[in-house]
């Protein structure tokens, strides 16, 4: 059996007995709600630290404006849910949500994307800001006060879904001829460009990717919190999301999730440390850049495909060219 | 047939005439070199010819297949294409990538994936990286890269790093292949090798080559046709033969006692 099937298969049996392990444990009664709902906050981090990892990691521009993709979801959620209530209701505005964040991700992107570095920092940063702005002053969204009584339409299986797909899809979409293209662009642009890449294409679409999965993560926070306001969505919010990809490694999708997971548990425990536990945060986040500045795990990924085709070689089964 | 025409090429930084008024032609399956002193233009005259700096003035044009086209106002993406792959002064390899994904990275506009059949791997996806992976593998057989393969590009020996960088110019599949100063900080056993893989260019892949180059001796022995620039302007024009005899090109660059 091709190692890719293998693979896939272990990966399909880690995700299913990750859901059997939690879903046993609250039946059991060892995670409680205030433990659950721990979880489904690391969840969509980890949906919004991957998308952003996209962007930053793999293609090399610097946003500071994932916040504002993630309010569009959450947005389009409390507003059609209003109307539509159910299942349908929440993964059709799901959907509207992601559609309007890859068409302001591009509306942003194009003239944006030119910039480098701590400029395109600074323009994604304004343009987040200016979603916000809007969604404060608009009649639609209730202005500053937020919308309240979102139905509660998402539970834990539900988010653990959604982060098994949208990681799929970032990690198929960075191993591919997308992927190669963006990461070439991320290493050198000139050189992209003369093999061929066009890197206004490349960067776009790396950015638009990350914006839709950021409209599916909010599209969960709203209906999970049940209540959203304009200030959930500001700056402080978008450099939260940049804080887990950097902990985790700029590049690696793996240090994404560990990162997301040390980070929400971190914050968990140190609540009954009351004031004190922002310094402890603050410290722990220090005390890793100083000692390991390229995240937990720099560029390292998991991958089982590798293990099943390392031990292929030893035994001089499978034939290594095949690999990619 | 003159595959790359250049009219009248001028290039103006300010008040500096970087190239002015070059007029230089290059014929399918040629061999041409650019020498000339430090500053005299040449990799501002390679920069115009990929796009990746408009020309102040004047016209390049291309012979394809269905016709002449204006290579003037293309993208250097667009210029790559249309069969114009070129190596850097100062290496320029996708440095933390492996040296398959260089040469991957390289091919993307030969083939399509469609996003979702990228997304979830449909049938459609192994099919394309099977067909592309084995372009890979051929190339990396041709460059002697097999054994390097999933290095970083960057960890690799300079002279190993010039052969990556060569090699992923020719994964875009071009037709002219511009080399700048291919040759610059190899010993003479590199040069030597790089002889040959130049060489091997033009045998095996049918390559045109456009060479920059301050190693004479390298410069004599292969090249077909040489055009010697000076403080931007084009001074002397021929085979090797009669541009050692050139009283102008031996005054300005080669200097008295030169004989290759």
């Amino acid at each position: 059996m091709a190692a890719r099937w293998k693979a896939a298969l272990v990966w399909l049996a880690i995700a299913v007995a990750g859901f059997y392990l939690i879903n046993e444990l609250i039946v059991v009664g060892v995670i409680n709600s205030f433990i659950e709902n721990m979880l489904v906050t690391i969840g969509i981090n980890i949906i919004l630290a991957t998308g952003l990892n996209l962007i930053i990691g793999f293609s090399g521009q610097f946003s500071l404006g994932h916040a504002g993709f993630m309010a569009l979801g959450a947005y389009a959620t409390a507003i059609i849910t209003q109307y539509l209530g159910n299942a349908l209701g929440f993964y059709l505005s799901m959907a509207v949500g992601v559609v309007i964040a890859m068409v302001v991700a591009v509306i942003i992107g194009i003239p944006t994307l030119r910039l480098r570095g701590d400029y395109l920092a600074i323009a994604t940063m304004g343009a987040s800001e200016i979603i916000r702005v809007v969604l404060n002053n608009l009649k639609i969204t209730n202005g500053a006060a937020g919308m309240y009584n979102i139905p509660a339409l998402a539970n834990w299986p539900t988010v653990y879904v959604l982060v098994c797909l949208t990681t799929l899809m970032i990690v198929n979409f960075a191993r591919s001829r997308a992927g190669r293209a963006i990461q070439a662009i991320r290493e050198d642009d000139i050189a992209a460009e003369a093999v061929g890449i066009n890197p206004t294409k490349w960067k776009l679409a790396a950015f638009v990717m990350g914006a839709a999965t950021a409209a599916v993560a909010g599209s969960l926070h709203a209906v999970y919190i049940q209540t959203i306001a304009p200030s959930d969505f500001g700056i402080m919010n978008s450099i939260s999301i940049l804080i887990i990809v950097v902990l985790g490694g700029v590049g690696s999708i793996t240090g994404t999730f560990v990162a997301a997971t040390v980070l929400g548990v971190l914050d968990t425990v140190l609540q009954s440390f009351g004031t004190l536990r922002m310094v402890i945060y603050a410290l722990a986040l220090i005390l890793i850049m100083v000692f390991k500045p390229s995240g937990l795990l720099g560029r390292y990924e998991v991958s089982i495909r590798k293990l099943f085709e390392k031990k292929g070689v030893r035994h001089g089964t499978a034939d290594s060219h095949e690999s990619e | 047939m003159a595959l790359l025409t250049v009219t009248n090429l001028s290039k103006k930084f300010g008040g500096l005439d970087a190239v002015s008024n070059v007029d230089m032609h290059v014929d399918d399956g040629e061999l041409v070199a650019l020498i000339g002193p430090n500053g005299a233009g040449k990799t501002t005259l390679f920069n115009m010819l990929t796009g990746v700096i408009p020309p102040t003035s004047g016209k390049i044009t291309l012979t394809t297949a269905t016709g002449t086209i204006s290579l003037l106002g293309h993208k250097p993406y667009q210029v790559a294409k249309l069969g114009l792959a070129r190596t850097f002064q100062n290496i320029r390899l996708f440095a933390n990538l492996s040296v398959r994904d260089n040469l991957l990275a390289a091919m993307t506009h030969r083939y399509t994936e469609n996003f979702f059949a990228e997304i979830f791997r449909l049938p459609a996806y192994y099919k394309k990286e099977a067909k592309v992976g084995a372009w890979t593998d051929a190339l990396l057989r041709e460059f002697d890269l097999t054994d390097v393969a999933d290095y970083d590009a960057g960890n690799l020996p300079y002279g190993t790093q010039r052969r990556v960088e060569i090699a992923r110019a020719t994964a875009t599949s071009p037709r002219i292949i511009f080399l700048d100063e291919p040759a610059a900080g190899m010993n003479p056993e590199e040069t030597a090798a790089l002889m040959k893989l130049i060489g091997k260019l033009r045998t095996d892949f049918q390559l045109t080559v456009v060479l920059i180059e301050h190693d004479m001796s390298l410069v004599m022995n292969i090249a077909e046709r040489i055009y010697v620039l000076n403080q931007g302007k084009l001074i002397a024009e021929g085979t090797p033969n009669e541009i050692q005899k050139d009283q102008a090109v031996v005054d300005s660059y080669l200097g008295g006692g030169v004989h290759a």
